[in-house]
């Protein structure tokens, strides 16, 4: 199989010169969670690289997946996951680049039977010329009552032609489901960057403290939450 | 069944049930003048001929014909259409009608009475029928004019010499072709270019007919336009082109709205429309498009894949979309706005329901060029039957367009579990100042919300028309009045069969 | 402390101050009242530099220095502490974090040295019991899930960490019932009422001052200073209300 084109919808904003570099890829690492099992997973993409990861959630299992993509030239990680009955899957990924870095994250979520629920948070921050995206797929089987899916979705640019790309899509062919996705873009709240100057902090600190508050939560419930959330905003001073 | 009429006859009964299934299901017989079947330079060449049309479009008509001959049918839209065979159609037909025509007395009554079974507005029959204002009293008549194309031809045009004193030209496409080369030279093929996509370029060689309007500056149009699409010979191709012009500080609303006898065959639909709006200029375009959705199996309907484009082209100019999409068994069409100008904005309210085995992949793209743009998309999709249903969105913020905003709403309602919701919102924002957001959200009609409107004294589908409604009402009140009341009832229509 | 001189302001394109001026000395509270519109809110977002609301002519002095040419960071490690009507919401970023990190952006504009995490803690706790706000709290990201009190307690509990020469408290009896009233009441005569402070009270009611009692009341309308008076003129004002002074 030759390399992605962007006509590729998985690719179509990618950074093709390096996935023709890194091209074959190896096959995608295989997680089976067992019925009842639970699952978690921290990936930390600081170095430029493709992570493909193929997740089936057994019945009544549960998976949880941290991101931090912040290095290299371009940076991806594409999740493909299969939710079985009651499943249940969580994304907490954020990005942050600069330069001419270009950052994805791809998901795949198929709810393929009843009652399982899932829910991605994914936020971008990006600087320079670099872009970020999140293409997320949450796809609900004909069967697959009782779907619970939230996507939400937000990006913050720091410079004008830094771009922001964002396809939250749904396929849903079950009827009794709650499926929702919320997606923004946008720059730093002035009131709050206004409150924070008014008690005195800098303005470029107050940018930091704002953008802390933007990235916040993501990874609750990672086992390693602390260093995430420190190699995040020491990422984040690096481009303030 | 709980009619009290008892039909024992086998035929009587399949024959009632037919003519139920679809309301506008009969045929006219308008003798009609065919082009030789077929797809060719010669059929592109016999088009321009009957039309009298100058060297210049000729042309242009062969310069897209050979250029649809390199293309392929885009396959990226949620849809599983069999090939088609455009070989296998007729691609241009006309009623025979008497050479030219002034006023509506002189058009058929056979297409008059066509019309009247479409149920026309009452006011707008009197208006058509000459009578000037209501006589009864109530609200004041809105005035509307009706540039009518039958199958391919514009037949008739009213009020055109009210609206020529205003300065406003309504006229069939292939008139303006005649009358006003220079302007429509300037515009035509600007905003959807020749080569934009495979119908498009289809349509360039082979377009029979359509609308053109301009307003001058400053003029606000003294009615609404209106255009009703029939689609009445069988095997034909309907290939509309219509090209609205608003300059500067001027106002128009435009209203088309279609339906279609039933046929088995599959027809193929491939209008262009294409806006301007200069500085200041505002376009309000409204359609309601309910044309033959094929039977409850799936066999026939119409395949409409449109392309409608508006530039944006002035500062403060503003583009509103609003669109009813009941009919077709496929519907591929995107009202798009390009906003190049600072303050510009664009609108898309849509309504789409699919039935049975329709399949419609229909949305908007957004194009923010200009500094302060806004734009509003508001999508509801309502799917029923086998039918699929696929809202397609692109938002997008060049790097130089400070200060712009989006909000988008895609929601999804879902009757039944045969059916398919599906969202693709694309979001591309390359400037730090943008505030673009977006929601969607999918939910079906509760067992709560039946059961309250049932105990009410609805019946099921009473209650799931009512239900809709107010699902789409957030577009539904987009539209004009009347339009309005046709659009509800439509819905109500489009379900029927999809509960119990 | 604060002299304001012939102060014009837009918001947008719109002239909201029209020239006015006001005096304010070290140990004076001064109240500011008047009917909605007449431009409270924008002269305390003017004076401490809200981006948007543009001075077009006049001058302002705050202890000797051009407060305008100040960024609104300057301004707060000037001294000048502006209680908002509506605290921002900031997610993620807890109080602690938040004002720590703020009074130490001050003290370093001011050349003077941090405070470590265990000299804060100390100074946040008194404040915070001061104002009957617990640590869990302070712990907490700021103003987020606070209720309308909530939030403007906490603004008092800044106030008192931050202990700024200025506070101009704009509508910060709002929103509060009759013992969250008195609580920042005294809080801010605690806080406030010093010989080297000074105080500019923004507020519709005179309710506030039965807690806070002021030395000067003006009235502001349509962007200037129409009357200026002592306390009682507070109480006139509840009485008549505004449409009888503008006359």
């Amino acid at each position: 199989m030759s390399a992605p084109t962007r006509h590729n919808e998985a690719w179509r904003y990618s950074d093709i010169a390096a996935v023709e570099a890194a091209w074959p890829l190896p096959a995608p690492e295989r997680i089976i969670v067992p019925a009842g099992g639970t699952f978690a997973r921290t990936i930390i993409q600081d170095s430029g690289l493709i992570h493909q990861l193929d997740i089936a959630i057994g019945k009544g299992a549960t998976a949880a997946i941290h991101v931090l993509n912040i290095g290299g030239e371009y940076g991806r990680v594409e999740l493909n996951v299969t939710l079985h009955e009651k499943a249940d899957f969580t994304l907490g990924a954020v990005q942050i680049g600069g330069a001419t870095q270009t950052l994805e994250v791809i998901t795949t979520v198929t709810h393929a039977e009843p009652g399982a629920t899932s829910s991605q948070i994914v936020r971008s921050v990006l600087a320079g010329t670099a872009t970020g995206t999140y293409l997320g797929k949450v796809a609900v089987a004909r069967d697959a009552q009782q779907t619970d899916s939230v996507q939400s979705v937000k990006a913050m640019l720091l410079d004008r032609s830094a771009t922001a790309n964002a396809k939250p899509e749904l396929e849903i062919y079950a009827d009794d489901v709650k499926c929702a996705h919320g997606c923004a873009i946008g720059e730093l709240d002035a009131m709050g960057l206004f409150y924070l100057q008014a008690r005195g902090i800098t303005p470029a600190e107050a940018k930091k403290l704002m953008l802390q508050a933007f990235v916040a939560g993501v990874f609750e419930g990672a086992a390693d939450e602390e260093a995430l959330t420190e190699a995040a905003l020491a990422k984040l001073g690096d481009l303030v | 069944m709980t009619d009290d009429i008892e039909i024992k006859d086998k035929a009587a009964w399949d024959a009632a049930e037919k003519v139920a299934d679809y309301e506008h299901g009969w045929s006219s017989d308008i003798e009609t003048d065919f082009a030789p079947k077929g797809l060719n330079e010669d059929t592109v060449r016999f088009i321009s001929a009957k039309k009298n049309e100058p060297e210049w479009m000729l042309e242009w008509r062969l310069k897209a014909f050979a250029m649809w001959k390199t293309m392929e049918a885009p396959d990226w839209a949620k849809l599983n259409v069999p090939p088609i065979d455009y070989q296998d159609a007729y691609y241009y037909a006309a009623p025979k009608a008497k050479p030219k025509l002034n006023s509506l007395d002189e058009v058929d009554p056979e297409i008059l009475r066509v019309y009247e079974k479409l149920g026309i507005p009452i006011a707008e029959q009197k208006l058509l029928a000459g009578v000037e204002g209501g006589e009864d009293g109530g609200l004041p008549q809105r005035r509307v004019a009706v540039d009518a194309v039958f199958d391919s031809v514009s037949v008739a045009t009213t009020f055109r010499a009210e609206l020529e004193r205003a300065g406003v030209i309504f006229r069939s496409i292939s008139e303006a072709i005649k009358e006003y080369p220079d302007l429509v030279r300037k515009y035509l093929g600007k905003i959807v270019p020749m080569h934009d996509n495979y119908f498009a370029t289809l349509n360039c060689a082979v377009f029979s007919d359509g609308t053109f309007v301009y307003i001058p500056e400053g003029v606000r149009c003294p009615m609404e336009l209106s255009t009703y699409f029939r689609i009445n010979a069988e095997n034909t191709g309907q290939f509309e082109r219509t090209l609205i012009v608003a300059d500067k500080g001027s106002y128009v609303s435009y209203l088309e709205g279609c339906t279609a006898p039933m046929r088995d065959e599959n027809q193929l639909h491939a209008a262009v429309v294409e806006l301007v709006a200069l500085d200041d200029a505002e376009i309000k375009y409204s359609t309601v498009q309910n044309w033959y959705p094929g039977d409850a199996e799936g066999k026939g309907g119409i395949y409409n894949f449109v392309t409608k484009r508006a530039l944006c082209q002035g500062r403060n100019s503003k583009v509103s979309w609003t669109q009813v999409e009941t009919g077709s068994a496929v519907t591929w069409k995107y009202p798009s706005c390009v906003l190049n100008g600072e303050n510009s904005v664009g609108e898309f309210y849509s309504v789409a329901v699919t039935n049975n085995h329709q399949q419609a992949d229909t949305g908007t793209k957004m194009i923010h060029n200009g500094k302060g743009s806004r734009s509003t998309i508001v999508s509801k999709g309502i799917s029923a039957g086998h039918s699929n249903n696929t809202y397609r969105g692109l938002v997008r913020v060049a790097p130089n367009a400070e200060g712009v905003r989006n909000f988008t709403q895609c929601d999804s309602l879902l009757l039944g579990s045969l059916s398919g919701a599906h969202t693709v919102p694309y979001i591309e924002v390359r400037n730090p100042s943008a505030q673009i957001e977006h929601e969607a959200t999918t939910s079906k009609i509760s067992d709560d919300q039946m059961f309250y409107a049932m105990a009410r004294g609805l019946n099921a589908e009473e209650a799931v028309a009512l239900i809709v409604n107010g699902f789409a009402k957030e577009v539904l009140q987009q539209l004009p009045m009347e339009f309005a009341v046709e659009a509800q009832k439509l819905l109500g229509i489009s379900l029927e069969g999809s509960v119990g | 402390m604060l002299q304001i001189n012939n102060l014009h302001a837009n918001v947008g394109d719109k002239p909201i101050l029209k020239g006015l001026t006001l005096s304010l000395n070290a140990g004076e509270i001064h109240a500011i009242m008047g009917p909605n519109g007449a431009g409270k809110s924008t002269l305390g977002y003017v004076l401490s530099g809200r981006p948007g609301y543009e001075v077009t002519e006049g001058s302002v002095t705050f202890n000797g220095q051009d407060l305008l040419a100040l960024e609104p960071h300057e301004r707060a490690a000037a001294g000048l502490f502006l209680g908002f009507q509506y605290p921002v919401e900031i997610p993620g970023v807890s109080n602690v974090q938040f004002l720590r990190e703020a009074l130490n952006a001050q003290r370093k504009y001011r050349g003077e040295a941090p405070l470590t995490g265990g000299e804060f803690l100390k100074v946040a706790r008194e404040q915070a019991g001061a104002l009957g706000m617990d640590m869990d709290m302070l712990k907490r990201p700021v103003n987020v899930g606070f209720s309308g009190g909530e939030k403007k307690r906490n603004e008092m509990v800044q106030m008192g960490i931050i202990d700024p020469a200025l506070a101009i408290l704009d509508e910060t009896d709002s929103g509060l019932d009759i013992d969250a009233l008195r609580t920042v009441g005294d809080g801010i005569n605690r806080i406030m009422r010093k010989p080297d402070k000074a105080v500019l009270l923004i507020t519709h009611y005179q309710r506030l001052l039965d807690y806070v009692k002021p030395d000067f009341v003006h009235v502001l309308a349509d962007g200037r200073i129409t009357r200026t008076g002592g306390a009682d003129l507070a109480l006139e004002l509840e009485r008549d209300g505004y449409k009888e002074l503008a006359a």
